[in-house]
């Protein structure tokens, strides 16, 4: 057992003696590196390194927690959060933490990410933006590089150890004032890395988003880039936690089991090895799985940890957050068709490259608006045929998830900025979206 | 918090002959209660504390913080910013703007201390607005409320002479309802800050204020209607006017937005250099005034000096409707020939500090509120929104209102469901032709920066009225 192992074990012991009933301690040593650049130079680069222990305690169903990162009094802070439980209040709703012992795989994180120079892979992201563009382009964007070393330790005896490794680029190009694409590339492993096709993406988008006129408003069938969906799939990952169905802060309340998209839509969250989520266990130490949340437009399972999938009567599905449960890597199933035959169904419509700045009004109902961005393109038969400018997407997210009529077969990992849950995602073509704008 | 630790490092990195170096240096305590339909979900306590240090040098910028206080982790620190600010190799190498340095401690004072109140007595207060809403007689199936406590030491010393010393404790709390009336969901927000005691707890009168919200949206349900787009006035509350000063006066003024380095993230502004507007150019009515001021006491985004050393002062973003000072730091400020104001600001030790808002408002007018509806012959009035955005230039935003009602003839008529103006920046703060006198400042967290960077702020103002204005 490693050192880092031992001492967080001697937290768990430690709360134990003190008459806890339940603890969970989990230590992370991370170190992460990020250059930021724009309009084309290293504007910093930044590291920062964390040693931190998290330690979650029930005692008689009083819920406390802490974050330990000075280990020198690392048993008193035990003692005085221990305290803290005895004079909070019970949760009745509390249902415990997983029992048992689990066997894990062995991690497949990549140390080498640690030592890697970022300048080179980000001039080859500028390089190809430029290429693809067939022009001059003012390039920002970040590359990180992250390494954890996870040690957990439960009381109800999951003993877990993991290390968990990501290198993430994104890159936004600006080929005028007004025009710009948004490429990213993420990967658990330097292997799978591949900033020149993150360039060559925003480059791409940037070259055809040249001279944009005024969208109008209406209703339009619309093909959505996988970078589009992935801020979406992360709005519907935090909808399927179990906690934000419990607050009514989702469209999933009391739909279990009913059609809640189009039979095209199945949602997973899948925390595999290709994946910048990939992780052996959750944050009770039960070994990670994949969960399927809407297969073919039913709704089929929340996102549990053991308390929450308790009181809906079921299991826990492995999402355990330090309290409240999250997904980890939302996946849409590829669809059966090209991003090229989804526009070549579209005889006038939209194709959105990607968005931000996404509110709702009402998360129960799921009104929503955001503000798409980067490449907007006015579709007709099938073709490109005009950069557009200043519209909104203003619509309901039920509906967006019903009216999906296609998706393609070639999928992207996501995750940067704005889409911080990291997602695999096709293009998706959605029929009859509301786009208004600015009067 | 190490302040010897500190001083080591600055003369550390020093004697390497940077251009330019500075140590931030934070302990933090923090606290957060989540309350969710009665029951305490969880109470969180924790100490962080650790340093960094930011190095320039040969036009450069190097980052390195860790939260190990030992002098083996420090010359670490040093050496790896040292390392990364070498080598970024830029063609346009990063100057700072010099500013003064100041040797100053402040700290905010507590009327009623957050470490005194004990954790009973904090859980009693939050099950308190529980317990409002749950004898009110309306259908609140989700009720969460929440209360984040934050006590924050600081040390900033930089090559320059600053040594700064702060204290500053900070409360933010949240209450967010479902109310569900016939069957139909409505949710309503509401957002609590200061910098000051767990007085502050007490004057927010959160139960009665979320009971207000309550109503308002089962009366929305019952009696709303849905309004007749057309041209109209529309008169903003504080809030509103307040949401409309952030996201439409302060973003777009923040000078890195402007020269592009958050071009990829939260994006560039519709001011920049050889654009249409810049420094002097009319973006709104002459009675239109919008100020970021960080030194408003006890308030939300309250600081002296920001996060490189420099004296916060108050910034009059929009000067009678003209553009008239951007929000600067040393760096920002460099480049465009002027002086630093103070708008530096990180969220903790281990994240860069960026220019920021502090607390942005509408500075009041003469008129009274009577006077700002006695000659609207038709419009809304949107005491509060709900769903809000804006685009990554900032020009093209949307405000939804949660509390609005119509105005025929001066009076306020049935409750209006979620009127929406989707406009522009310009037509926005040209259509102002009446400010209230009553300033009215409301808490917030700004996001910026990539890791993110959620900081405290105010936002705020007077009513303002908008002259035939599209409301949908």
């Amino acid at each position: 057992m490693s050192e880092a192992l031992d001492r967080t074990e001697v937290l768990v012991k430690k709360a134990k003696s003190l008459g806890a009933d339940e603890v969970i301690a989990k230590t992370t040593f991370g170190r992460y590196r990020q250059t930021r650049f724009s309009n084309n130079e290293v504007d910093i680069t930044v590291a920062w390194n964390d040693y931190v222990t998290d330690v979650a305690l029930a005692w008689k169903k009083r819920v406390v927690a802490t974050q330990i990162r000075n280990f020198e009094d690392a048993e008193q802070r035990i003692e005085q959060l221990f305290n803290l439980a005895k004079v909070s209040k019970e949760n009745p709703l509390y249902g415990g933490i997983a029992s048992g012992k689990f066997s894990y795989g062995k991690p497949s994180a990549d140390k080498e990410v640690v030592n890697v120079e970022h300048f080179d892979y980000i001039q080859a992201a500028i390089q190809a933006a430029e290429e693809e563009a067939k022009g001059r382009v003012e390039a920002g964007g970040t590359l990180l590089t992250s390494y954890e070393d996870v040690y957990l330790v439960s009381s109800e005896g999951p003993v877990g150890q993991d290390a968990r490794s990501a290198v993430e680029l994104s890159i936004r190009a600006f080929s005028e004032r007004e025009a710009s694409g948004h490429g990213v590339s993420c990967s658990p492993t330097l292997k799978g890395f591949d900033p020149s096709a993150a360039g060559r993406k925003a480059g791409e988008i940037a070259g055809l988003a040249r001279g944009p006129r005024g969208g109008e408003e209406g209703v339009y069938d619309i093909v959505f880039d996988p970078l589009f969906v992935g801020s979406m799939l992360g709005m519907y990952a935090m909808m399927s936690s179990a906690f934000y169905v419990m607050i009514r802060m989702s469209i999933f309340v009391d739909k279990l089991g009913e059609q809640v998209a189009s039979d095209l839509v199945t949602l997973r969250d899948v925390p595999a090895g290709y994946s910048v989520a990939h992780r052996l266990f959750d944050d009770e130490g039960v070994p990670t799985k994949e969960n399927v949340i809407i297969d073919h437009g039913v709704l089929k399972t929340l996102l549990h940890n053991t308390s929450t999938a308790r009181l809906f009567g079921g299991q826990t599905t492995a999402n355990a957050g330090l309290v409240v449960p999250t997904a980890w890597n939302m996946e849409m199933d590829a669809g059966n068709t090209s991003k090229d035959n989804l526009l070549g169904e579209v005889k006038r419509g939209l194709y959105l490259t990607n968005t931000w700045y996404t509110r709702f009004q009402n998360y129960a109902t799921g009104d929503f608006s955001t503000i798409p961005r980067d490449g907007i393109f006015l579709v007709e038969n099938g073709e490109i045929k005009q950069s557009l400018k200043d519209i909104r997407l203003s619509d309901n997210a039920l509906n967006l998830l019903k009216n999906v009529v296609g998706g393609s077969k070639e999928r992207q990992h996501i995750s940067w900025w704005e889409a911080r849950l990291p997602s695999l995602s096709p293009y998706v073509l959605i029929k009859d979206v509301h786009i208004t704008k600015p009067k | 918090m190490n302040k010897d630790v500190a001083e080591y490092a600055l003369e550390y990195a020093r004697g390497k002959g940077v251009d330019y170096a500075e140590v931030r240096a934070h302990r933090e305590y923090q606290e957060a209660i989540v309350l969710k339909n009665g029951i305490v979900e969880a109470y969180i306590q924790s100490v962080d504390s650790g340093f960094c240090t930011r190095i320039l040098a040969d036009g450069g910028l190097g980052f390195a913080s860790t939260n190990k206080w030992t002098e083996d982790e420090t010359r670490d620190v040093v050496d790896i910013a040292y390392k990364f600010a070498r080598s970024a190799n830029r063609r346009n190498k990063i100057v700072f703007a010099k500013e003064e340095g100041a040797e100053v401690k402040y700290s905010v004072e507590q009327k009623v201390k957050i470490e005194d109140v004990d954790p009973e007595s904090k859980i009693a207060q939050l099950s308190e607005v529980d317990k409002t809403l749950t004898s009110l007689g309306i259908n609140i199936p989700a009720r969460v409320i929440q209360c984040i406590i934050t006590s924050t030491e600081k040390y900033v010393a930089n090559t320059e002479g600053a040594r700064i010393t702060s204290f500053i404790p900070k409360i933010f709390a949240t209450a967010m309802i479902t109310v569900v009336e016939q069957g139909h969901p409505e949710q309503a927000a509401r957002q609590f800050g200061c910098s000051g005691g767990w007085e502050f707890f007490d004057q927010w009168n959160i139960p009665e204020e979320i009971s207000h919200e309550a109503k308002v949206l089962k009366r929305l349900v019952g009696e709303g209607k849905p309004l007749t787009p057309g041209k109209m006035d529309l008169i903003c509350g504080p809030e509103v006017a307040g949401i409309a000063a952030h996201e439409s006066c302060g973003h777009p003024m923040e000078a890195d937005r402007i020269l592009g380095r958050e071009m990829s993230q939260a994006g560039r502004s519709f001011i920049y250099p050889g654009g249409p507007f810049w420094i002097g150019t009319r973006i709104g009515s002459p009675i239109v005034t919008t100020i970021d001021d960080p030194r408003i006491k006890n308030s939300y985004g309250y600081y002296e000096y920001d996060d490189e050393g420099v004296k916060a002062r108050p910034r009059h973003l929009y000067k009678n409707g003209i553009i008239n000072e951007f929000l600067q730091n040393r760096e920002t400020a460099a480049k465009l020939g002027t002086r630093s104001n103070g708008s530096s600001r990180s969220v903790n030790y281990d994240r860069e500090a960026i220019v920021r808002m502090a607390n942005t408002y509408v500075q009041p007018g003469d008129m009274s509120e009577e006077e700002l509806f006695e000659d609207v012959k038709h419009g809304v009035y949107m005491r509060s929104f709900t769903e809000w955005n804006i685009d990554d230039r900032r020009f093209n935003q949307r405000y939804v209102g949660r509390e609005a009602y119509l105005v025929e003839d001066g009076e306020l008529k049935h409750p209006v469901v979620r009127p929406t103006i989707e406009t522009s920046t310009l037509n926005f703060w040209s259509s102002v032709d009446g400010v209230s006198r009553e300033l009215v400042l409301n808490a917030g967290t700004c996001g910026k920066g990539d890791p993110s960077q959620g900081i405290p702020t105010f936002m705020g103002g007077p009513m303002i009225r908008l002259r035939g204005v599209y409301i949908k």
